[in-house]
């Protein structure tokens, strides 16, 4: 019976195709190719078809196959395995990769993040390599490598990888720093220049009046600004003009002039820098506390040698602290309403 | 006299495996890494040791790295079917099945008994269905069909694609998870145009974890595509068409019977390209022999 089926194409044309197939004598049957019409289409090229993403699996074959290679390369040459003394040795893998939706692009298929990951782990593994190729000296293996680590680096890889660190401050071409300050809700914008020593002139009377230290004279002058000491006209002063007015003028509480000038005087500059600030936001403290943060980081800017002392002080460090919210059910944000027993 | 440090603290582990301390400037010298110059040295004093170690392997042994097993002989160099022993099947722990309780009843013909609460597959009923199942392998690739190697765990990955890569084109691999609908929708998974131009459908599929995918083998079976498995003592062998009783766990037993299987389609390949050639010298010589008249029969002559 099963014979007859197989004898009677039509029967089985349901499984095989919508169309009717003439009838084939038996005899003919050992030559007959029911599958002809499926045998002359063309088979799929790439091996990984029936993972229905071949362009990925392809891409991260080619990148293994890569990765393997390297890695003959370097055992040939004695270099793998290499022992923990050598890794330690190596310099820090710093890579920015470009992100899953570019690396998507790139390989031309949307990525799911496992896939990205493999990607990443098989790219980081290539660049181990090209470092330990690298400093060995092997510079034709670390090219190669490097041809193919860079098609998957980020345009903006310097900039990722300098995102949580604070940008150097720099000097213009008058040798002006330019720095933010923040304190509470306050913003001081700080320009520092050096103060410009005036030629000394031995002809002058000036001679036989006593010197005055500088810090001194600028101490005075600053917290001072109505006493004008004629006999140091010779020596120049540094000034702070906040929002265009003396220091002394726009701060009148003692508190908030002292913790302006803390900075200059931790680092020992007091008479050595010209101070023009623009502060705005906030109430006395806060500005005053902004000022200080600014002043510091142009300081630093100026002088780097500053950086320990004030970095000890805190002074570089943006005060977190900000008013806290008020709560319902409370006065205030802590403070609570009278308790009532009943 | 037992103390809180233990009854003989002279010879504890601690005191017996401390070797002596490298002075501070072997230290260095040995363990400082600076310039180009330092991994010249680390390159060289390998290079002499290798030297070293070649001299001596001459002498003494005959066993070599290349005679002595290596476990990455069973992936670049598999056995052929006619090589594939019971040794070697039991070198690769092809015979631990799973526990006793998961024994699946339609496995007891396969299985040889248990010990140690797990039981233990036949291998004198693996090997002739191993044979089968390569002899069926290299008829379908001689026959110009396409074979489909379907692996699933991370370890497995290189061994479908080593497998693939050895039959040649007509071969591929499925190393990640199997997709459904790869074979049942192949209009939504492929595009139109390459399921009706593209011979989408294949002629055999290898499985070497059949438990894990278990929709592919039931779209298989929906399209009528004859299936060779891996199947463990806790599978009904009749998932399959061609069974496999052997550890499914193990990559080793993995490696040898897709290694088998691919070899025999290598062997298929073979055989079908020397049907190639004969068949064109044979239409070579028939249509030199129309040319000039002297064909077998008299009809065909112009």
């Amino acid at each position: 019976m099963l014979t007859s089926v197989l004898r009677r194409p039509q029967g089985l044309s349901k499984f095989y195709s919508s169309q009717t197939r003439p009838f084939v004598p038996p005899a003919s049957l050992n030559s007959f190719d029911f599958r002809q019409r499926q045998r002359e289409k063309p088979r799929p090229t790439t091996p990984t078809f029936y993972t229905a993403r071949p362009e990925f699996y392809d891409q991260l074959s080619s990148l293994e196959s890569a990765l393997q290679y390297a890695k003959t390369a370097l055992t040939t040459c004695h270099l793998l395995p290499l022992p923990q003394f050598a890794r330690e040795a190596l310099p820090p893998r710093v890579n920015a990769w470009v992100d899953k939706r570019e690396l998507g692009l790139k390989l031309r298929s949307t990525l799911t993040t496992s896939r990205y990951r493999r990607v990443v782990l098989v790219l980081n593994e290539l660049e181990t390599y090209r470092s330990i190729a690298e400093k060995a000296g092997i510079m034709e293996l670390q090219e190669g490598i490097r041809g193919i680590t860079e098609l998957f680096e980020r345009a903006d890889a310097a900039t990722m990888l300098a995102r949580g660190k604070a940008k150097p401050v720099k000097l213009d071409e008058y040798g002006r720093s330019y720095t933010l300050g923040k304190r509470k809700t306050s913003s001081a914008r700080v320009w520092i220049v050096p103060v410009q020593q005036p030629p000394v002139d031995k002809s002058t009377a000036s001679q036989s009046i006593p010197a005055v230290t500088e810090a001194d004279s600028a101490l005075t002058a600053l917290l001072n600004p109505n006493s004008s000491s004629k006999s140091n006209e010779a020596v120049s002063v540094a000034q702070i003009l906040v929002n265009n007015t003396p220091l002394s003028t726009y701060f009148p509480i003692p508190a908030d002039r002292a913790r302006v000038i803390h900075p200059i005087k931790l680092a020992g500059l007091l008479g050595a820098y010209n101070i023009f600030a623009i502060v705005r936001g906030g109430g006395t403290s806060g500005q005053s506390g902004a000022l200080a943060h600014g002043i510091a980081k142009g300081l630093v800017a100026h002088e780097p040698s500053a950086t320990t002392i004030l970095r000890k002080a805190k002074l570089l460090r943006r005060d977190p602290r900000m008013v806290e919210r008020k709560k319902p059910g409370l006065a205030k944000a802590r403070k609570r309403y009278a308790w009532v027993k009943r | 006299m037992s103390t809180k440090a233990g009854l003989r603290p002279w010879l504890s582990a601690t005191r017996c495996m401390r070797r002596s301390q490298l002075s501070a400037l072997q230290h260095r010298r040995m363990y400082s890494l600076l310039s180009p110059d330092d991994w010249q040295l680390l390159q060289d004093r390998r290079i002499r040791f290798k030297m070293l170690v070649d001299l001596f392997s001459k002498h003494g042994s005959n066993v070599t790295r290349d005679n002595a097993f290596q476990p990455h002989h069973q992936l670049h160099r598999p056995l052929a079917p006619s090589e594939a022993t019971l040794s070697a099947l039991i070198a690769a722990g092809a015979h631990f099945g799973h526990a006793k309780s998961l024994l699946n009843p339609n496995f007891m013909p396969y299985a040889y008994g248990v010990r140690a609460g797990i039981t233990i597959i036949d291998l004198d009923s693996t090997l002739p269905l191993l044979r089968r199942a390569a002899n069926l392998t290299r008829a379908i690739v001689a026959r110009d069909g396409t074979v489909v190697f379907v692996g699933t765990r991370p370890d497995l990955r290189a061994v479908v694609r080593k497998a693939a890569e050895r039959i040649g084109p007509q071969a591929f691999h499925v190393g990640e998870r199997w997709l459904p609908g790869t074979l049942t929708n192949k209009l939504q998974l492929f595009g139109s145009d390459v399921a009706k131009e593209q011979r989408v459908t294949p002629d055999l599929v290898i499985f070497l974890n059949p438990l894990a995918n278990i929709h592919a083998i039931r779209e298989c079976a929906i399209q009528h595509i004859p299936t060779i498995g891996i199947v463990d003592s806790n599978v009904d062998p009749r998932v399959v068409m061609y069974a496999i009783p052997a550890n499914d766990e193990s990559p080793r037993a993995a490696e040898l019977i897709a290694g088998v299987l691919s070899i025999a389609g290598r062997e298929g390949r073979v055989l079908r390209d020397r049907e190639e050639q004969s068949k064109e010298l044979r239409q070579s010589r028939y249509m030199r022999a129309q040319e000039r008249g002297t064909t077998r029969y008299v009809a065909d002559r112009d």
